[in-house]
C-alpha cells in the first residue's frame, strides 16, 4: 500500500511532478506584472525618495523573480534522450558523518539490492574525522553487509572532501551520491545511467523527496517548499540544461567531475557550485522526474535553520565567488538560471524592506508613493491573485500558504547568509540532523515576534499622531498581511514536546548560536 | 471523487448540518426571517427617484407602458410584471415593494441550488444564508425596480448552465429550463447580455468540460433567445428612442470598482465606513494567501463562477472608461451569487477553525450592515423625497412655483406631492411629450427662470440628481433671488427657498382693494 498516496489529494510522490504550462496564462501573468510595476514606479506622486527607492528596487527583484520563473517553466516537457543498455559500472557512494547507524543501514540494504549488472557499494565514512562516536559501528555495518567502507582520517572540506577522497579508492566511470538518509529504489541505476550514453552527459539529478513529510507540520512545509523546487523549476531547468545538482539522489560522470577538480570544497554548497563548474566545462545535465530515493525532512526548527543558511549561503556564493555573468562556457539560459536560482536567496532582503514600509509609516508618517484612490489596488490585486494561479497551475496545485510563509519567513536566515557571503566570512558545513531535535526554539524567530512587537505598537502611535486616517488604514492592512506571513515559521518554532518519539535535547544557548557561520 | 469527499464531509458533519440536509426547506425558511424583517423597516423608507420612475412608467396601459419603457435604459419584463402585480393588489408603494420582495425570497432557494450545484449543499446553505443577510440585496428587495428579478434569473439560469456542464447527458428539461431562463432574463436587464457573455466566453475556454454536442444546442438556444429578443430590439430601433430619459452617469474610477464589491458585502455605508473597507484592501491578500492549500484545484465550477463576477464587472468597468459610462454597482447584481460563492469556497479552503471563524464573523458584519442601513438617515442610497416633499406641501401655496432639477426627479415629487402650488422642471421639460429631456443651457438659464417664475412670489428649487448644472442653477438662484432657508434631507436632496418678489399678480389681484 502506498502510504502516500489519498483518495482525495493523490499521491505526494507523484503529484508535484505533474507540472503543467499553460503559455496564455504565463503571457497574462507577465502582462499584469508589468503594468503593476509601470503603475507603481510612474503613476504615483512619489512620497520619500529614499523609500521610493527602495520599494522601486524591491519591485525590480520581484519583477526578476516573476519573469525569470516564467522562463524557467515556460516548457517543463523536455527530457534528453536516454540510451537504452547503456550500463557501464558505477561506484554507489553513500556519505556518513555521524548518522545513526541504524538508518544508514537502511540506505545501504537498498543501494546493495539495486537492479543493475555493475555497481559497487561504498560508504563514505566521515565520523572518525567529524569526531563522531559511531565511526566504528558504521565500519561493522559495512562488513556486515558486505560493502565497502572508506574512512577518512584527515579531515578538510566537509562532505565535499569526503566524496574527493573517496575518488581515490574508486574507479567506476560513474559515480551515484547519497546521503546518509536518502534511500534509493531498486531502479534508481536503471533510470538514471542510461543518460550517460550522451558522452557529455556530465550529472544527472533526481528529486529529494522526504518521505517523513507527515512527521510534523515542519516537514510537511519543508516538503511543500521543495515541490515547487523539484517540480516545475528543476523540470523546466531541464530544457534549459541548467539543472541544479543537489548533492543527493544523483549520478555525476568521474571525468567530468575530476576535470572541475573534484566537488568543491569552498563552499558549503559544494554541489551547486560544482554543478555550475561543469556547466561551464560544457558539460550536460539531466532532470529525472521521478522520485526514484527517499529521505528525511529536517524535524526540527534548528536543523531547518541550518539546512536553510547552508543553502542560502551556498547559493549566495554564486553571486559573490562564482558569478555566471563573468564566467565563460555557459550559455545565456545557464547564466540566467544560475543567477534566478541563487537570487532567490536574496529575497530575505526585499521581504525585510517591504515588511518595514508599513512600520515605517507608523513611527515616521513617511510613504514611499503618495497613492489616492484604488489604482494601486487595481494593478496590484490581478497581477498578484494571477501570479498565485499561475505558480499552482505549473505545480499542480501543489503550492501552499505555508510554502510560502516558510520562503518569506526565512528572510533572518538569508540576509544573516547575505552578510556572510558578501564578505567572505568562512562557513562550516552543517550534517543535517537526522533526529528531531527538541526544545524551545523561538529565538530563531525572534525577529519576526519583534516585527509584530512593532506592528502592534506602532498602530497606537500613528493614530495619536494622525488619527485613523485611510493611510493609517492601509498601512495597518499591509503590516497585517506580512504578519500573517510570518506565522508559519513562528508556529514551526513554538515549543513542543511530543512524547514517547525520540529526540534529542539541545541546550538553549547553543541553538540561537548554531547557525551563525564559523571563522 | 467528489462523492467521497461529499461522504466524509458527511461523517464529519455538526448535528446541525446533518438536519439541514434532511431538511433544507426548514433551515430555508429560517433564513428568510432575516430579509422578511429587513424589509418590514426598508418598505417604509420614502419613495426613490428610480422607483417613482417605475410607478409611473406602469400606471397606463400594457401598450403604453411598452412605449414609455422602450425610451428608457431598460427591457419590459418587470414593468409588465409590476403592472399586473398593482392591477391585482392595489396600486400603492408597499405593494409594488412586495413584488421586489417576492422575488428575492424565491431567489433563496435557487441560491442553495446553485450553491449545491457547484460546490456541495453546505456551502449551498452558506450562500443562501449570505445571500439572504446580504444588506445589497435587503435594499432592492424593497425598491420598486427590477433588480431582485434580474438576480433571480441569473441565479436560475446558472443552476441550469451548471447542470449542462456536470450532467453526462443533460435531460431536455435542462436545456428548457436554461432557455427559457436566458429568454425571460434578456428582457429583465439588458446587463443579462453579460452573463450570457461569461457563459459564452467559458464555454470556449472550456469546451471539452462539457458534454459532447454541447455547442450546438447552445447555438439553438442562442438563435432562440435572439428570435425572441429581436421585435423588442426591432422596436426599439425603430422609436429610436432609447435612453431618453437616461441620466448622465460619469465614467467610473478604480474607487467606484472597488466600492461596488464592497457594497455587495456591506450594502451601503456612509463616505466614511466605505472609506475604511476599502483601505483595508491590503486584507483580501491575506485572505487569498491564506486558502493556498494542498492539491486544492480549481474546478470548472469555480472557473465558471470567476467569469460570471469578472466578465461583466471588466466588460462594464472598460466599456464605460472607453465607451459610455454604463458602471452601476445595481446593474451588476446578477454578479453578487457568484461572488458570494467564489468568497465561500475560497474560506472553505481555510483549517476549520478559522474557516468557521471567518464564515460566523462576515455573516455577523453583514447583518450589522443591514442594521446600519435600517437607522443610519444618512446612507447615501435613501432619498428623502416624502420629507422634502411634505415641507414644501406644508410651506408653499398657490402663489409659489417649485422647480425641481435634474428634471426627471420630478417623477418622486409628483408622486407626494399633493399641494397647490404648481410644479415644474429646470430645464423645463413636458414628460408626457415625446422625445428626449431638453439640454440645459447656461444660455438661456436666465430667461427660463424669468418665465417660469414671473408670477409667483417664492420658489422651492428642489436640487437632488446633478446632472453637471446643479452648482450653476444654485449660484444663479443666490445671485439674483434673496435665498431664505436652505435644507438637506439625505445625501444630494437639498431643498432650497427663494423669494423671487413681495407681491405677485396673483396675489395684487387677490388683495381686497
Amino acid at each position: 500500500m502506498n502510504p502516500y498516496y489519498d483518495e482525495a489529494i493523490g499521491d505526494a510522490r507523484k503529484d508535484f511532478l505533474r507540472t503543467d504550462s499553460p503559455k496564455t496564462l504565463f503571457i497574462g501573468n507577465g502582462i499584469l506584472a508589468a503594468v503593476y510595476f509601470l503603475v507603481l514606479a510612474f503613476v504615483f506622486p512619489v512620497g520619500n525618495p529614499v523609500l521610493f527607492f527602495l520599494l522601486v528596487v524591491g519591485e525590480i527583484f520581484h519583477m526578476w523573480q516573476v519573469f525569470t520563473f516564467l522562463y524557467t517553466v515556460w516548457d517543463t516537457g523536455y527530457q534528453s534522450p536516454a540510451y537504452r543498455g547503456y550500463a557501464p559500472e558505477v561506484d554507489v557512494f553513500i556519505t556518513i558523518a555521524g548518522e545513526p547507524v541504524e538508518l544508514v543501514r537502511k540506505t545501504v540494504a537498498a543501494a546493495r539490492v539495486m537492479r543493475y549488472p555493475n555497481f559497487t557499494v561504498h560508504i563514505l565514512n566521515d565520523g572518525f574525522v567529524a569526531g563522531k562516536e559511531n565511526w566504528r559501528e558504521v565500519e561493522a555495518l559495512a562488513k556486515q553487509l558486505g560493502v565497502n567502507c572508506i574512512t577518512r582520517t584527515v579531515a578538510g572540506g566537509a562532505k565535499a572532501g569526503n566524496i574527493n577522497n573517496a575518488l581515490r579508492f574508486s574507479k567506476s566511470p560513474l559515480i551515484a551520491c547519497f546521503d546518509a538518509d536518502h534511500v534509493p529504489h531498486s531502479d534508481f541505476l536503471l533510470k538514471t545511467v542510461p543518460y550517460f550514453g550522451d558522452p557529455k552527459m556530465g550529472f544527472v539529478q533526481t528529486p529529494q523527496f522526504y518521505k517523513n513529510l507527515g512527521e510534523n507540520y515542519l516537514t510537511r512545509s519543508s516538503w511543500e517548499q521543495q515541490e515547487l523546487f523539484f517540480g516545475p523549476i528543476c523540470k523546466g531547468k531541464n530544457r534549459l540544461n541548467a539543472v541544479t545538482m543537489c548533492g543527493t539522489n544523483m549520478v555525476i560522470r568521474r571525468s567530468a567531475l575530476e576535470e572541475v577538480g573534484g566537488m568543491c570544497t569552498e563552499s558549503i554548497a559544494e554541489d551547486f557550485i560544482t554543478g555550475l563548474l561543469m556547466h561551464g566545462r560544457g558539460y550536460r545535465s539531466e532532470y529525472v522526474p521521478e522520485v526514484l530515493a527517499e529521505g528525511l525532512a529536517t524535524e526540527d526548527m534548528l536543523s531547518y535553520s541550518k539546512q536553510q543558511f547552508r543553502w542560502a549561503r551556498g547559493a549566495l556564493d554564486v553571486i559573490f565567488r562564482w558569478n555566471p555573468l563573468f564566467m565563460s562556457g555557459l550559455t545565456t539560459a545557464q547564466k540566467i538560471q544560475y543567477l534566478s536560482s541563487a537570487s532567490f536567496y536574496l529575497s530575505g532582503a526585499i521581504v525585510l524592506l517591504d515588511a518595514l514600509l508599513p512600520v515605517t509609516f507608523f513611527y515616521t508618517g513617511l510613504v514611499p508613493v503618495h497613492i489616492s484612490g484604488m489604482l494601486l489596488a487595481a494593478v496590484f490585486l490581478p497581477y498578484l491573485f494571477w501570479t498565485l494561479y499561475v505558480i499552482q497551475r505549473s505545480s499542480n496545485f501543489t503550492f501552499t500558504f505555508s510554502s510560502l510563509g516558510f520562503s518569506m519567513g526565512s528572510f533572518n536566515i538569508h540576509l544573516r547568509a547575505l552578510a556572510s557571503a558578501a564578505t567572505f566570512r568562512k562557513s562550516a558545513f552543517g550534517i543535517t540532523a537526522k533526529r528531531r531535535v527538541d526544545g524551545n526554539f523561538l529565538p530563531l524567530v525572534s525577529w519576526h515576534i519583534a516585527y509584530i512587537a512593532l506592528v502592534v505598537v506602532g498602530i497606537p502611535v500613528a493614530i495619536v499622531r494622525e488619527g485613523i486616517s485611510a493611510s493609517l488604514l492601509n498601512n495597518g492592512a499591509w503590516a497585517v498581511m506580512n504578519s500573517a506571513v510570518f506565522i508559519p515559521i513562528i508556529r514551526a518554532a513554538w515549543p513542543t514536546r511530543i512524547a514517547g518519539t525520540e529526540s534529542e535535547q539541545v541546550p538553549a544557548k547553543q541553538k540561537s548560536h548554531e547557525i551563525v557561520d564559523r571563522d | 471523487m467528489k462523492s467521497s469527499i461529499a461522504i466524509k464531509t458527511n461523517a464529519q458533519a455538526a448535528p446541525w448540518r446533518v438536519a439541514f440536509e434532511r431538511s433544507p426547506g426548514l433551515v430555508l425558511a429560517v433564513i428568510a426571517i432575516v430579509p422578511i424583517l429587513a424589509a418590514r423597516y426598508f418598505i417604509g423608507e420614502s419613495l426613490r427617484l428610480d422607483e417613482a420612475q417605475s410607478l409611473w412608467q406602469v400606471s397606463r396601459d400594457i401598450r403604453g407602458v411598452l412605449v414609455i419603457v422602450a425610451g428608457d435604459v431598460h427591457v419590459p419584463l418587470y414593468h409588465l410584471l409590476l403592472h399586473g402585480w398593482l392591477s391585482l393588489f392595489g396600486n400603492s408603494l408597499t405593494a409594488a415593494r412586495i413584488l421586489s420582495l417576492l422575488f428575492f425570497l424565491l431567489s433563496i432557494p435557487f441560491v442553495y441550488l446553485l450553491g449545491k450545484r457547484a460546490y456541495s449543499s453546505t456551502t449551498g446553505l452558506l450562500a443562501a444564508a449570505f445571500f439572504a443577510f446580504s444588506p445589497f440585496m435587503n435594499w432592492y428587495a424593497s425598491e420598486v425596480r427590477m433588480y431582485t428579478l434580474f438576480a433571480f434569473l441569473t441565479i436560475v439560469n446558472q443552476y441550469f448552465f451548471l447542470r449542462i456542464l456536470e450532467e453526462a447527458r443533460p435531460r431536455l428539461g435542462t436545456w428548457a429550463g436554461y432557455a427559457l431562463s436566458a429568454v425571460l432574463g434578456v428582457f429583465s436587464h439588458y446587463f443579462f447580455f453579460l452573463n450570457l457573455l461569461a457563459q459564452g466566453a467559458f464555454f470556449l475556454l472550456r469546451r471539452k468540460a462539457f458534454p459532447p454536442r454541447t455547442a450546438l444546442r447552445f447555438s439553438l438556444v442562442a438563435s432562440f433567445i435572439a428570435i425572441a429578443f429581436a421585435p423588442w430590439a426591432w422596436y426599439v430601433r425603430l422609436r429610436g428612442v432609447a435612453g431618453f430619459q437616461e441620466p448622465i452617469l460619469l465614467p467610473p474610477s478604480t474607487v467606484d470598482l472597488f466600492n461596488a464589491f464592497s457594497q455587495f458585502l456591506f450594502g451601503f455605508q456612509t463616505d466614511v465606513i466605505n472609506t475604511v473597507f476599502l483601505s483595508l484592501w491590503p486584507l483580501a491578500v491575506v485572505l487569498g494567501i491564506v486558502a493556498l492549500r494542498h492539491y486544492r484545484r480549481f474546478l470548472p465550477q469555480t472557473e465558471f463562477l470567476i467569469a460570471a463576477v469578472l466578465i461583466p464587472f471588466g466588460v462594464a468597468f472598460i466599456g464605460s472608461r472607453f465607451i459610455t459610462p454604463i458602471f452601476v454597482s445595481r446593474y451588476l447584481v446578477f454578479t453578487l451569487p457568484a461572488f458570494y460563492l467564489l468568497l465561500l469556497r475560497l474560506l472553505s479552503l481555510y483549517p476549520r477553525r478559522f474557516q468557521i471563524f471567518a464564515q460566523v464573523s462576515l455573516a455577523a458584519l453583514m447583518l450589522l450592515a443591514i442594521g446600519i442601513q435600517v437607522t443610519n438617515a444618512r446612507i447615501p442610497v435613501k432619498e428623502q423625497y416624502a420629507s422634502a416633499v411634505s415641507y414644501v406641501t406644508a410651506h408653499a401655496t398657490a402663489q409659489d412655483i417649485v422647480l425641481v432639477s435634474a428634471p426627471f426627479t420630478i417623477y418622486p415629487v409628483q408622486y407626494y406631492y399633493r399641494g397647490p402650488a404648481p410644479v415644474r422642471t429646470l430645464p423645463a421639460w413636458n414628460q408626457y411629450e415625446f422625445g428626449p429631456i431638453p439640454a440645459f443651457s447656461p444660455d438661456a438659464l436666465s430667461a427660463e427662470v424669468t418665465g417660469l417664475t414671473q408670477d409667483y412670489q417664492n420658489v422651492y428649487l428642489l436640487l437632488s440628481y446633478d446632472q453637471g448644472y446643479e452648482e450653476v442653477i444654485k449660484r444663479y438662484f443666490d445671485s439674483n433671488y434673496e435665498r431664505l432657508s436652505a435644507q438637506n434631507f439625505s445625501g444630494s436632496l437639498n431643498l432650497y427657498v427663494y423669494r423671487l418678489r413681495y407681491n405677485t399678480n396673483a396675489s395684487v389681484i387677490s388683495t381686497p382693494l
